[in-house]
């Protein structure tokens, strides 16, 4: 059975990472997975929104699972930072009865109700179920790419409302990866937060973090960083550049995204892919991805 | 390192008038803050966090102001610099939704006016654009992407209005 989504992109991808949402959308297309406009969306309501006011917060997330309620439809969204956002509310909005009344208020004007039917997803949840699939689909092997795997925060924690893999030791999405033949490399910092949240408050402590992870990085061998989620993407794919160790050592490693990896392994173009998007120069790969 | 944010630096020399109980209280009541008064300060918080080596006051000691009722806790630099990352609230012994709280405590400072500027130029985004940033058109053509589907922005400002998003200062 074909399953079908409405898709969120959220407010980072299209203005930033147009590269993600053309990988995605080629992945979905090879394995059958229909995806839908998200017509009317807003910002998925954002952990920005949540520091500022909580009310708020949960109208204009709650607004957006409403959306997807009322035309009968399951969400998936490729972002870390949606997708935290979205089933944080839901699952706010299907325990706190006081929440959900005052939510529900908000947007009966609108004419839309928050009842709770929704299913929220990760594109890698998806992709996750379908490993067989995707692994009966690879026809390139990535053998030397050496992946430093970033999972990103939202994605895995809280893990109860998350509910995706292992909080401490999350394996599902590097399983995927390892389909191709590249290898997911084990380093220190893989489960520490990018930094990409604090941009706003402070860059030089989002950069600090950053260096943090990149001496991991480099130092577990990596000669890649991937991720699934354009706010930790910005951090890899343009924070990142120029980057240096204390000893003014360049850390640059390339960052992809996990659908770039997959597609290149299933022979999907690269110019669908968008690697020339890619910022952070994919030349000491450029062999191994055959671009 | 020493970070430009949050007035309350240290607790070298400090003496704390009150100690209000009305404010535990209410942290407890927020979001979150159900379990507050279980923190038996094991700082497993800390030791997981990002930026415990980047902050002056930590996210346990954050705990234990909640605790004793200060205040102050608003003015620290942990409360802005915590990234949400979750890792503190996943790990806690005690099941205390720690970030949760933070989350909790970043309102609490807003309307008061403690916040990094970002913020406030954030807030002013979602309220007029509905979004935090706009479509990158050029890209989207090169690679044929269709339009991002629209949002009719006063269906969002009709919400926003009613929680007073622009107000919030106002309700201190």
């Amino acid at each position: 059975m074909t399953q079908s989504y409405e898709v969120f992109l959220g407010c980072a991808i299209p203005a930033r990472f147009n590269n993600y949402e053309s990988s995605m959308r080629a992945l979905a297309k090879e394995l059958g997975i229909k995806l839908i406009d998200f017509e009317g969306a807003s910002c998925c309501g954002t952990v920005v929104l949540k520091s500022i006011d909580e009310n708020s917060w949960l109208s204009m997330s709650g607004r957006n699972i409403a959306l997807a309620e009322q035309r009968g439809h399951d969400i998936v969204t490729p972002c870390n930072g949606c997708f935290g956002s979205l089933k944080d509310t839901d699952h706010v909005l299907h325990d706190d009865e006081s929440y959900r009344k005052k939510v529900n208020a908000a947007l009966k004007p609108l004419g839309l109700e928050y009842t709770g039917k929704v299913k929220i997803r990760h594109f890698v949840e998806v992709l996750y179920d379908m490993k067989d699939e995707i692994s009966k689909k690879i026809v390139k092997r990535l053998d030397g790419l050496k992946i430093a795997f970033h999972p990103g925060c939202h994605l895995i924690r809280p893990s109860n409302v998350a509910g995706f893999d292992d909080p401490e030791l999350p394996g599902k999405v590097d399983e995927l990866l390892e389909l191709t033949g590249a290898t997911s490399v084990h380093w220190d910092m893989k489960l520490r937060c990018c930094g990409s949240p604090l941009l706003i408050a402070s860059e030089d402590v989002a950069t600090k973090i950053l260096q943090e992870k990149m001496v991991s990085a480099n130092g577990a061998g990596a000669n890649c960083v991937v991720t699934n989620c354009p706010a930790c993407h910005t951090q890899f794919d343009i924070q990142q550049i120029g980057l240096k160790d204390d000893e003014g050592n360049s850390l640059e490693l390339p960052a992809l995204f996990v659908t770039q990896v997959l597609g290149i392994a299933m022979g999907i173009d690269p110019e669908v892919l968008g690697f020339e998007l890619n910022r952070v120069s994919l030349d000491p790969i450029n062999e191994i991805l055959g671009i | 390192m020493t970070e430009s944010w949050g007035q309350f630096k240290s607790f070298e020399g400090k003496k704390f008038k009150a100690l209000d109980a009305e404010f535990t209280k209410e942290v407890s009541n927020l979001l979150g803050g159900q379990d507050l008064t279980a923190c038996f300060q094991c700082a497993k918080c800390s030791a997981g966090c990002p930026v415990s080596d980047k902050v002056n006051i930590q996210v346990h000691e954050v705990m234990r102001m909640l605790l004793f009722g200060l205040k102050e806790v608003l003015e620290t630099d942990m409360v802005w610099l915590c990234s949400t990352c979750y890792t503190c609230q996943e790990r806690c012994p005690q099941g205390i939704d720690i970030t949760d709280i933070l989350f909790g405590l970043k309102n609490m400072a807003f309307k008061k006016g403690i916040t990094p500027q970002g913020y406030i130029g954030a807030r002013q985004s979602l309220y007029n654009t509905g979004r935090l940033y706009e479509p990158t058109d050029w890209e989207r053509d090169d690679l044929e992407l269709d339009p991002v589907p629209e949002l009719n922005v006063d269906d969002t400002k009709k919400m926003l209005d009613k929680t007073k998003l622009m107000k919030l200062e106002e309700g201190e």
